[in-house]
């Protein structure tokens, strides 16, 4: 009796085995690798009660721009007020709004980027970064 | 085969067991061949769209980030910092603190604030000059609250064509916050402008490493002390009924309801009568749109020299569908909400309608709650698609004072303005 018992818990084993092997094989996910959804969260910082408020530093990333002539004119200088995504950001320009953009940083912005350097740093810009040249 | 290894055994085997008559009811009912899995299309970033041609997506195509006390938003720049916010949060007529969309100029952007020293300041040409903590703007004035819908001026700028530079907005530049505060008429009162004063300038805690007097050393705006404007705007220390987060102007933050965000200072800490008109950079060569109807132009016009400009002051009339957004199909039959937002600077909307067959025939909307002439206000149909196609859903609104959008782009250098009816396109599928 008790042999018959283990036999038919056996077989109801291997079946319901081969049947849930088929269902998981229905139901497969699919994953690719990917670095989507990458965003870390941000720990939180330690508050006390007094009268400051106070946020952690803000993130800068990392980031390539084009390599070519001019592109550590672009680090050392555009770097000083803001990060080369400004650059990486815009559309394609036309060559001459290139030039009217840096022109604006030492005019409007006071920049005070040397004329050799100004000159390269444009020159960068159209080259990289103009509707004639930009790859994407 | 000792107890643990017993259990073990028991117990997965009772795992399989649920599983496998799970997956036998399921081919019962449904056929195994609805279940068969299909190799999908492998999942990847969106292309980093630059252009030339008009950005198609409807926000801006950068990755998402993480910025103090913010949800992860579209990162246009890290520094300064300009981030916007995600279509879904617009399903709301109240955006989020946390999901709120942050434009800074300059990159001295405050990482804190002691209230022990900072004071609002009114000062410049005024009987009395002021300076109030936190506290004393919390205590000795009334508060008042005010629904207003907060938009860059260059909100949408990706649409432009030809493109043109700046921050390469997609349509998140906006929000809608509860703004409570203090009146800024009963601050600039309590001062009383000397005869002869002619503006009034705001000035927050941003800073930039340009020289004194030019445009990347300070953020100055200015309003006439004519406008009317000045009699609705609040200086706000509660946003949703919340602190505002740094990044969207703590301690306080100036509302222009209205009016595009370039005038609503953050971290707004100097106020400042002036007696003669503000000529500084972000008043008289920036933020400025052509003097034309919709501050339409074209670029030969601005290459001929020609155009006269004016500061650019309220926000046109838009509407936006904000679900379906296009990233799933809908079955043929399937009765759907569409649901979107709608807002202007001029007054409150009080008309939306949606067109599916682009543009021949309109379908009213069922408005939402009024919050105030200056809120978002949130619009719903329900929409049959009776037949699998793509149908291209156009949705329009109208404010009080009969504006209606146009279906013409607009075009100035600046990028500003953009108002013209927005489309999204959705992909009906068979049913059976």
């Amino acid at each position: 009796m008790e042999k018959r018992t283990q036999a038919i818990f056996f077989l109801t084993c291997c079946l319901v085995m081969a049947a849930g092997v088929i269902y998981a094989d229905l139901k497969k996910g699919y994953y690719s690798p990917a670095e989507l959804g990458s965003v870390q969260q941000t720990a939180p910082i330690e508050l006390m009660p007094d009268s400051n408020y106070q946020v952690s530093a803000y993130p800068v990333g990392a980031l390539e721009l084009a390599v070519g002539d001019g592109r550590q004119d672009v680090q050392i200088y555009c770097n000083t007020c803001h990060s080369p995504r400004y650059i990486t950001m815009q559309p394609p320009l036309p060559a001459a709004t290139w030039e009217a953009e840096v022109n604006k940083m030492n005019k409007a912005f006071g920049a005070g980027i040397p004329e050799e350097n100004t000159k390269k740093i444009i020159l960068y810009l159209q080259a990289h970064y103009s509707t004639e040249n930009r790859k994407q | 085969m000792n107890a643990t290894e017993r259990f073990l055994l028991r117990r997965d085997l009772l795992k399989i067991l649920g599983k496998a008559s799970g997956g036998i009811a399921v081919s019962r009912w449904l056929g195994p061949e609805v279940a068969l899995a299909q190799e999908p299309t492998r999942g990847k970033a969106i292309e980093p769209f630059t252009g030339p041609g008009a950005n198609p997506h409807w926000n801006s195509v950068g990755p998402y980030v993480a910025e103090p006390q913010k949800a992860p938003l579209l990162l246009l720049t890290d520094r300064p910092v300009q981030l916007e916010t995600p279509r879904h949060y617009f399903r709301t007529a109240f955006t989020p603190n946390e999901a709120f969309y942050v434009r800074w100029h300059l990159e001295g952007i405050p990482n804190a604030v002691d209230l022990k020293s900072w004071k609002l300041q009114i000062e410049g040409n005024v009987n009395k000059p002021l300076a109030l903590s936190l506290s004393e703007l919390m205590q000795k004035f009334k508060p008042v609250s005010l629904a207003a819908a907060n938009q860059c001026s260059g909100n949408s700028r990706s649409r432009l064509q030809p493109r043109v530079p700046g921050a390469q907005w997609g349509n998140g530049a906006m929000g809608n916050a509860m703004w409570t505060g203090v009146r800024l008429r009963e601050l600039l009162d309590k001062a009383g402008a000397k005869s002869g004063s002619l503006q009034v300038q705001f000035q927050g805690l941003e800073t930039g490493q340009g020289p004194e007097g030019l445009g990347s050393n300070l953020f100055l705006k200015s309003l006439d002390l004519g406008n009317p404007v000045l009699d609705e705007c609040i200086v706000a220390y509660l946003m949703n009924g919340e602190p505002l987060p740094i990044l969207n102007g703590f301690p306080v933050r100036l509302v222009v309801p209205g009016y595009f965000a370039t005038y609503w200072t953050k971290c707004l800490t100097w106020i400042r009568v002036l007696n003669t008109p503000d000529e500084n950079f972000w008043m008289k060569t920036a933020y400025r749109v052509p003097d034309t109807p919709r501050g339409n132009t074209t670029p030969e016009d601005v290459k001929a020299g020609t155009l006269r400009t004016v500061p650019i002051e309220r926000f046109p009339v838009r509407s936006f569908v904000i679900s379906p957004d296009g990233s799933s199909k809908i079955p043929a039959g399937m009765n759907v909400a569409l649901r979107g937002i709608a807002f202007s600077g001029f007054g409150r909307v009080n008309r939306v309608e949606i067109s599916d067959d682009d543009g021949k025939t309109w379908m009213p909307a069922k408005l939402g709650e009024d919050h105030g002439a200056y809120s978002f206000r949130t619009w719903e149909l329900s929409w049959i698609a009776k037949s699998p196609g793509r149908y291209s859903m156009a949705v329009r609104a109208t404010d009080e004072k009969n504006n209606t959008q146009p279906d013409e782009p607009v075009w100035n250098p600046g990028g500003y303005l953009w108002n013209r009816i927005e489309r999204q396109e959705i992909v009906v599928g068979n049913a059976n």
